[in-house]
C-alpha cells in the first residue's frame, strides 16, 4: 500500500464508514475481530441501505451480516477483483477523470483485467460469474465504496500483491481521498498500527525512515548519540544497512547449518539468544520448526504477564527466563488506533506483584549493558532537561523526531487533553467541538504541526491539508517512462496555492514550488527536506500554502521496483488445483529474503501436493481470543466460551472420514507436522476445507505439555496451535507467512 | 419512579453479532462463578447463507412472571419497575422456576460462594436484590447494584453494536423506533432539511 | 429470615409490585435478618449512589484490538475495583466484545505470572529481578563479545505503548542488531 500511494495505514476511520454507500470486505472477519467497529458498518447498512459484500473462504459471523457473500477459494483474491476491474472497464464504470488526473499505470491494469473474464475467474475462484457480476455490480455503482481488508488477504505469499491490488480497484472507481470510501485495513493487535509506525521491524528506522546511512545519521543526531559510536556497536557498518530477522523467520537464523534447513545470511553468526517482549510466539506458522530452535538457543528471555507458551513448547532445560510484565493498565502512554489517531491511556493501577514495566526493563537491561545514558538521552534534549519523565518525554521525542508520518503535533500535552475530552466529538466526522475546534479525535496522522487538526481521510483533497487535506504522496521519482508523475491540473487540495501536482519539498526547492521567500535566519536553520526538518520551518510554511509537505502526485497501480511490477495471480505453495499451478506459478527461490533463503518455486514444484493433502487449511480467530491467546486464555470467563481447540468441519467432509461431531480428528500438514483436535461440525465451511481458530497453545502434536507451566500458571484452556500445521510459505516481499492458503490431510483419531 | 413503565430488555437481532460481550460483561461485573451463565448469546443456523442469527437472552422480567407464579416458596418479588427479583435467602433451589422460564434464564450452581445450597441465581437487571443496597451482603449474593447507582445495566452498556438495548418499555420502543425511522435516511451530518433550504 | 419483608410488605403494597427493599425499608420500618435483628439503618445516600466510597474514574484504553475501545477504570485505593462504561467515548459509546468487557479480570487474573522465574535443570526457579538482570545482561554481553551482536533476536510487541515500541527499536539499534521484529509481520 505504501508503494502504492505513500502511506500504509488505514486510510479513513471506522466511524467514517458510517458514510459508506457500499461496503466491501475481503478477508477480514470485524464482527468478530473487532466487534464494536462492526457497528460502524451495522449504521451504514441501516441509514444508507449500504450493502454488505464479503468475500471470504469461510461464512463467517461478518457474512452472516452481508447482503452479498461468495466463498472464494483461499488465496485468489487477486483473479477476483481482477474479475470485478474486468466488468468495471467493460461498462465504463470507473471514473477517467479520478485516474488521469491522480493515477500512473492504469492502463497496465486494464490489460491484464481484459484477460480475466468471468468465466475464467469462476474457474480459479470457485464463485459462479452470476455472483461475480452481482457484486461488482453492487460495488461498483454506489458511491462512495469502502473497502475492508485484514490478515486474509496479507498472509498469502502473494499477500504484497493482494494489498496492491484492492487499492487498485478503488483508485479505478474513485473511491480514494473521499468520506466513506478508501482502503481500509483493520490491524489485529490494540497498537500493531502504533507499534509498525514505531518500527519495531527489521527493515527500518521509526517512522519508516528505513536503514541507508543518511537515516542512521538523522537519528543518531536525533537521540543526542555519536554516529561512529552507534556504528561501533554493530558488528560492521554494513550489517546496520541490511534487513534483520523477522519474527515469521528467526527460527531459521537458529536452525541453518542442520540438514535440510534453509540457509542465511547474519554476520557470520547463528541466533543464539532471544530476547522477547510481550509477543506470544506460539502464533507463528512451523510450530515444529520454533520448537526446534527455542530447544538449539543458549538464552531465552521473556517478559509477559502471562506464561508466553514458548517456555511450554520447549524442552530446554537452563537460562530460561520468565519474567513478570505489567499489564498497559499498570503504565501510561499513547496508543495508536487503527486509524491512525493516537489516545492516551492512563495508569489505572500500580504494577501487580513483582511485574515491571517494559521500560523499566528496558532501563534496567541497558544499564548493565552499559548504553543507559545513550538510551535515553533523547528525552532530556528538547528542553534541555537533567531528568526525564516517562513517558511524557518519550512521547514529545518521537513527536520531534518523526516527520515522515507527521508526528509533530502529538504532543503529549495535546493527546491528554484529548483524552479529558473524549466527548466531545462528532461520532461520524470526529470533528471536535467546544473547546475541541478545530481538531480530530486522537490527532489522525499526519498531523503536521502542533496546532495541526490531524488528517481523518487520507488523500482527501476536498479539504485543506490545514484541515486534514493532502493529495497522494511524491515518493517515487518526478519521472517514469516518461510519464509525469505528480498530480495532474486541478488535483489539488482545497485552497493550495499550487493548484497542481507538486514535488516533496526540500531547502532547495521550497522558495520556487511554495512560491515565497525564506528569510536569511530561516534558510540557516531549515533541515534539508522535509522527514529530517527539525526546525519546522517546511511544515511550517507548507500549511500557510495549503500545501502538503510530501508533495502532491500521482498513487501508481505500477510498481515497477516489485517483482510483479502489476499485482499478478500466482497459485500458494500447495495448491489443490494443480492444473493451474502450471498457469499461474508462484515465484522464483528468493535468496536472502531478510537474512534467509527462502524457496518458492523448489517447495510449489517438490511434488503435486495437493494428491496427499487435498483440503484446504485456513485459520482464523475466535471473538473471545486474542493473537497467541495465553492472555484470554488465562480469563475464565473468555476461557469458558471455548474450552477447548476445535476444528471447524463440514459435515459433508466429516463423514467421508467417518467422523462424527466432537470426536477427535489428526490434521496432517505438508512438513510432516500434526495436530490432533476436536471435529466441530458447521456449514460455515465448505466440504474442501476446514477451519482452524489460531489461538491455542500447551498441546504439541498430541502430547499435552501441562507438565512444562510453572506451577500455579497453566491457562485455564489449552490445546493444540492451529500453526504446527499451518504450511511453509512466505510473501515475496514482507515475509508474512502463509497462513491462510495451505494444504492438509485429515483422519479420524 | 412510579411514573416508569415496566423494565424491559430488547436485543435487536439484526444487529446482535454473537460477540458475547453482554453475556462477559455480566459475568464480570458481578464477578459469578464460572458455572453461572445469567446471559448467554444463542446462535443459530450457524453458517447458513440467509438464515444465522444470534440474540442474546438472560431473564426477560416478564409480566405475570411464571417464575414467580410456581415458586413454592415464594422467594420471587417483582418491584414497581418491573424488574423481577428474588431472595437467595428463601429459595430452596428445587428448580421449578427453571420449568416454567421461558428463557431458561435461572441458574444453578454446584458451588463457590453463590451456590452453597444450590440456590437459584439469575439476572437481577443490575438491581442487586433484597439486602441493603450496595451494601457487601448485596454484592455477595446479588452481584452490582447499577440501577440504584442511576446506571444502566452492564450488558447493554457495554454491547458492541447497540444491539441490546434496556431501559423502561417506552425507551426501548423509542430507540427502536428511531433506528427502523432512520433508515435510507443517511447518516445525519447537518440538521435534517438543511442542505436542502441553505445548500451545502 | 423468619418474619420475611416480602410477607411483611405483601399485606401492604401487593405481592407484584414490591419496591427495592434498601429504598423502603426506613419508610416502613421492616427489618432485615442481615442485620441481626437491629433495625435496618437506611443506606447512605453516597452509598446508593456509589458503592465504593472515594473511588476515582481513570480513563484509558482497551489493549485488545485496534479499533480503540475507550475503557473507564473505577480505583479505590489503588485497587481496581469495577470496570466502568466509556458510554462518551466517541469510537466505541461504552461498546465492548467480551474481550473488551473483561479487561479488569485480565488484569486481575490470578494466574498472573508474579516473580521472575528461571529455568534450572528442567526445574523453573524462584529469582529476584536483580539476580535475572544480572544474569541475562551477563549472557548478552558475552554472547555479543564471541558471536557479535547478530547473535540476538529481539521480538517486540503490538501491545506495546507507542513509548515502549519506539524505545525498543532504539534499545536493539544501541545493542547493535537489526535482529527485531514484532507482531505486524504475521
Amino acid at each position: 500500500m505504501a508503494n502504492t500511494w505513500g502511506y500504509g495505514a488505514m486510510t479513513n476511520s471506522l466511524n467514517d464508514i458510517q458514510n459508506a454507500k457500499a461496503i466491501i470486505i475481503f478477508g477480514a472477519n470485524p464482527a468478530v475481530n473487532h466487534p464494536v467497529g462492526f457497528r460502524h458498518l451495522l449504521v451504514a447498512k441501516e441509514r444508507n441501505n449500504a450493502q454488505i459484500i464479503v468475500v471470504d473462504p469461510r461464512f463467517t459471523r461478518t457474512a452472516a451480516h452481508a447482503d452479498l457473500y461468495a466463498q472464494i477459494r483461499p488465496g485468489t483474491d487477486i483473479a477476483f477483483m481482477y474479475g470485478m476491474l474486468n466488468i468495471i472497464f467493460k461498462n465504463g464504470w470507473e471514473n477517467k477523470e479520478f485516474i488521469n488526473d491522480r493515477v500512473y499505470g492504469m492502463d497496465d491494469i486494464r490489460k491484464e483485467a481484459a484477460k480475466w473474464t468471468p468465466e475464467r475467474v469462476s474457474d480459479v475462484t470457485g464463485v459462479s460469474t452470476q455472483k461475480l457480476i452481482q457484486i461488482t455490480n453492487a460495488y461498483a455503482r454506489q458511491t462512495p465504496g469502502t473497502l475492508l481488508w485484514a490478515m486474509g488477504l496479507t498472509q498469502h505469499t502473494i499477500g504484497s500483491s493482494n494489498t496492491r491490488i484492492a487499492p487498485i480497484l478503488q483508485l479505478a472507481l474513485g473511491n480514494m481521498g473521499v468520506e466513506g470510501g478508501g482502503c481500509n485495513i483493520l490491524r489485529g493487535h490494540d497498537n500493531v498500527q502504533g507499534a509498525t509506525d514505531m518500527c519495531c521491524l527489521s527493515h527500518t528506522l521509526p517512522g519508516y525512515y528505513g536503514l541507508s546511512d543518511g537515516s542512521w545519521k538523522y537519528f543518531a543526531k536525533s537521540w543526542g548519540v555519536d554516529y561512529n559510536w552507534l556504528k561501533g556497536r554493530f558488528k560492521a557498518k554494513e550489517w546496520m544497512n541490511k534487513k534483520g530477522f523477522t519474527l515469521a523467520r528467526w527460527y531459521a537464523g537458529v536452525l541453518a547449518g542442520k540438514a535440510g534447513e534453509d540457509k542465511i545470511h547474519n554476520a557470520g553468526t547463528n541466533l543464539k539468544a532471544l530476547v522477547v517482549l510481550g509477543n506470544g510466539i506460539t502464533s507463528i506458522d512451523q510450530q515444529a520448526k520454533v520448537k526446534e530452535a527455542l530447544d538449539n538457543l543458549e538464552l531465552i528471555v521473556i517478559a509477559d504477564p502471562f506464561v508466553n507458551e514458548a517456555v511450554v513448547l520447549t524442552d530446554k532445560k537452563d537460562d530460561v527466563f520468565l519474567l513478570p510484565a505489567a499489564s498497559q493498565f499498570e503504565t501510561s502512554g499513547c496508543v495508536t488506533a487503527t486509524n491512525r489517531s493516537a489516545q492516551w491511556r492512563s495508569q489505572v493501577i500500580e504494577p501487580l506483584y513483582e511485574s515491571k514495566t517494559d521500560q523499566d526493563l528496558m532501563f534496567e537491561l541497558a544499564k548493565r549493558l552499559g548504553f543507559y545514558k545513550e538510551f535515553t538521552k533523547g528525552m532530556l534534549m528538547k528542553e534541555n532537561k537533567k531528568s526525564f519523565k516517562w513517558p511524557e518525554d518519550a512521547t514529545d521525542e518521537f513527536a520531534r523526531i518523526i516527520k515522515t508520518i507527521g508526528f509533530t503535533g502529538w504532543t503529549s500535552k495535546r493527546l491528554k487533553n484529548h483524552q479529558k475530552n473524549w466527548d466531545k466529538f462528532d461520532h461520524v466526522s470526529l470533528m471536535g467541538y467546544g473547546p475541541m475546534k478545530g481538531e480530530y479525535y486522537g490527532l489522525p496522522w499526519p498531523c503536521w504541526t502542533e496546532t495541526h487538526s490531524g488528517s481523518p481521510v487520507l488523500y482527501d483533497i476536498n479539504r485543506s491539508v490545514k484541515e486534514g487535506g493532502m493529495g497522494f504522496r511524491n515518493r517515487f521519482g518526478l519521472m517514469h517512462d516518461g510519464v509525469d508523475l505528480l498530480a495532474g491540473k486541478g488535483s489539488a487540495p482545497k485552497d493550495s496555492a499550487n493548484p497542481d501536482g507538486y514535488p516533496e519539498i526540500t531547502a532547495k526547492n521550497i522558495e520556487k514550488v511554495l512560491g515565497i521567500t525564506l528569510s536569511a535566519s530561516e534558510k540557516k536553520r531549515i533541515g534539508k527536506n522535509w522527514k529530517v526538518d527539525t526546525s519546522n520551518i517546511i511544515a511550517q510554511k507548507c500549511m500557510e500554502r495549503g500545501m502538503a509537505p510530501y508533495g502532491n502526485a500521482k498513487a501508481r497501480a505500477n510498481v515497477w521496483t516489485f517483482p510483479d511490477r502489476i499485482p499478478m495471480h500466482r497459485e500458494p505453495l500447495h495448491s489443490p488445483r494443480q492444473d493451474l499451478v502450471k498457469e499461474y506459478p508462484t515465484y522464483k527461490d528468493k535468496p536472502n529474503h531478510y537474512r534467509v533463503d527462502t524457496r518458492y518455486a523448489s517447495e510449489q514444484d517438490k511434488e503435486d501436493w495437493s494428491k496427499k493433502f487435498p483440503i484446504n487449511l485456513i485459520t482464523g480467530r475466535l471473538v473471545n481470543m486474542n493473537g497467541a491467546g495465553v492472555e484470554t486464555r488465562s480469563s475464565k470467563y473468555l476461557a469458558k466460551l471455548s474450552p477447548e481447540m476445535f476444528c471447524d468441519i463440514n459435515p459433508g467432509l466429516a463423514a467421508n472420514h467417518d467422523i462424527k461431531n466432537g470426536d477427535m480428528m489428526w490434521i496432517h500438514s505438508p512438513s510432516d507436522t500434526k495436530i490432533k483436535v476436536k471435529a466441530r461440525f458447521t456449514y460455515s465451511v465448505a466440504e474442501d476445507r476446514v477451519f482452524l481458530p489460531m489461538h491455542f497453545a500447551g498441546y504439541f502434536q498430541g502430547e499435552d505439555r501441562s507438565a512444562h507451566y510453572p506451577k500455579g500458571h497453566k491457562p485455564y484452556a489449552v490445546g493444540e496451535s492451529a500453526n504446527t500445521v499451518t504450511n511453509y510459505g512466505y510473501d515475496i516481499v514482507t515475509q508474512l507467512p502463509e497462513t491462510k492458503g495451505g494444504l492438509c490431510r485429515i483422519e479420524k483419531a | 419512579m412510579s411514573s416508569f413503565a415496566r423494565m424491559k430488555f430488547y436485543c435487536d437481532e439484526k444487529r446482535c453479532i454473537d460477540c458475547d460481550g453482554c453475556s462477559v460483561a455480566c459475568d464480570e461485573a458481578h464477578e459469578l462463578p464460572v458455572g453461572i451463565s445469567r446471559r448467554k448469546v444463542i446462535l443459530l443456523n450457524e453458517g447458513i447463507e440467509g438464515k444465522e442469527f444470534s440474540t442474546s437472552v438472560a431473564c426477560m422480567h416478564c409480566t405475570d412472571a411464571p417464575c414467580e407464579q410456581v415458586c413454592p416458596v415464594n422467594c420471587f418479588y417483582i418491584r414497581e419497575d418491573g424488574i423481577v427479583l428474588h431472595d437467595k435467602n428463601i429459595c430452596i433451589g428445587c428448580g421449578y422456576c427453571l420449568y416454567a422460564c421461558p428463557f431458561g434464564a435461572p441458574q444453578f450452581p454446584t458451588d463457590g460462594a453463590f451456590g452453597t445450597r444450590g440456590v437459584m441465581d439469575k439476572c437481577t437487571m443490575c438491581a442487586g436484590g433484597p439486602e441493603p443496597t450496595n451494601s457487601d451482603a448485596e454484592r455477595k449474593l446479588y452481584g452490582q447494584n447499577r440501577i440504584a447507582e442511576g446506571k444502566v445495566p452492564a450488558c447493554a452498556a457495554m454491547c458492541s453494536t447497540k444491539a441490546l438495548i434496556v431501559g423502561d418499555a417506552q425507551s426501548v420502543s423509542k430507540i427502536y423506533r428511531e433506528r427502523v425511522a432512520s433508515v435510507g435516511h443517511g447518516v445525519q451530518s447537518a440538521p435534517y432539511g438543511w442542505s436542502k433550504a441553505y445548500g451545502k | 429470615m423468619q418474619n420475611t419483608t416480602q410477607k411483611a410488605l405483601s399485606t401492604r403494597i401487593g405481592r407484584r409490585s414490591f419496591l427495592k427493599m434498601a429504598a423502603v425499608a426506613s419508610a416502613f420500618g421492616a427489618t432485615s435478618a442481615f442485620a441481626s435483628g437491629n433495625v435496618t439503618r437506611a443506606a447512605t445516600k453516597e452509598e446508593v449512589k456509589n458503592p465504593f466510597p472515594g473511588s476515582k474514574l481513570v480513563k484509558t484504553i482497551c489493549t485488545s484490538c485496534s479499533v480503540g475501545c475507550g475503557v473507564i477504570a473505577e480505583v479505590q485505593n489503588g485497587v481496581w475495583v469495577r470496570q466502568e462504561v466509556a458510554q462518551d467515548h466517541p469510537v466505541s459509546l461504552g461498546g465492548h466484545c467480551c474481550k473488551g468487557a473483561d479487561m479488569i479480570d485480565m488484569v486481575r487474573s490470578e494466574i498472573r505470572n508474579k516473580h521472575p522465574m528461571v529455568k534450572e535443570n528442567g526445574e523453573w526457579k524462584r529469582i529476584s529481578w536483580d539476580s535475572a538482570l544480572d544474569r541475562i545482561s551477563k549472557k548478552l554481553e558475552d554472547l555479543r563479545k564471541t558471536s557479535g551482536p547478530d547473535s540476538t533476536m529481539f521480538l517486540g510487541s503490538a501491545k506495546f505503548n507507542n513509548e515502549q515500541a519506539y524505545y525498543f527499536r532504539k534499545f536493539a539499534a544501541m545493542y547493535g542488531t537489526n535482529n527485531i521484529d514484532h507482531q505486524a509481520r504475521i
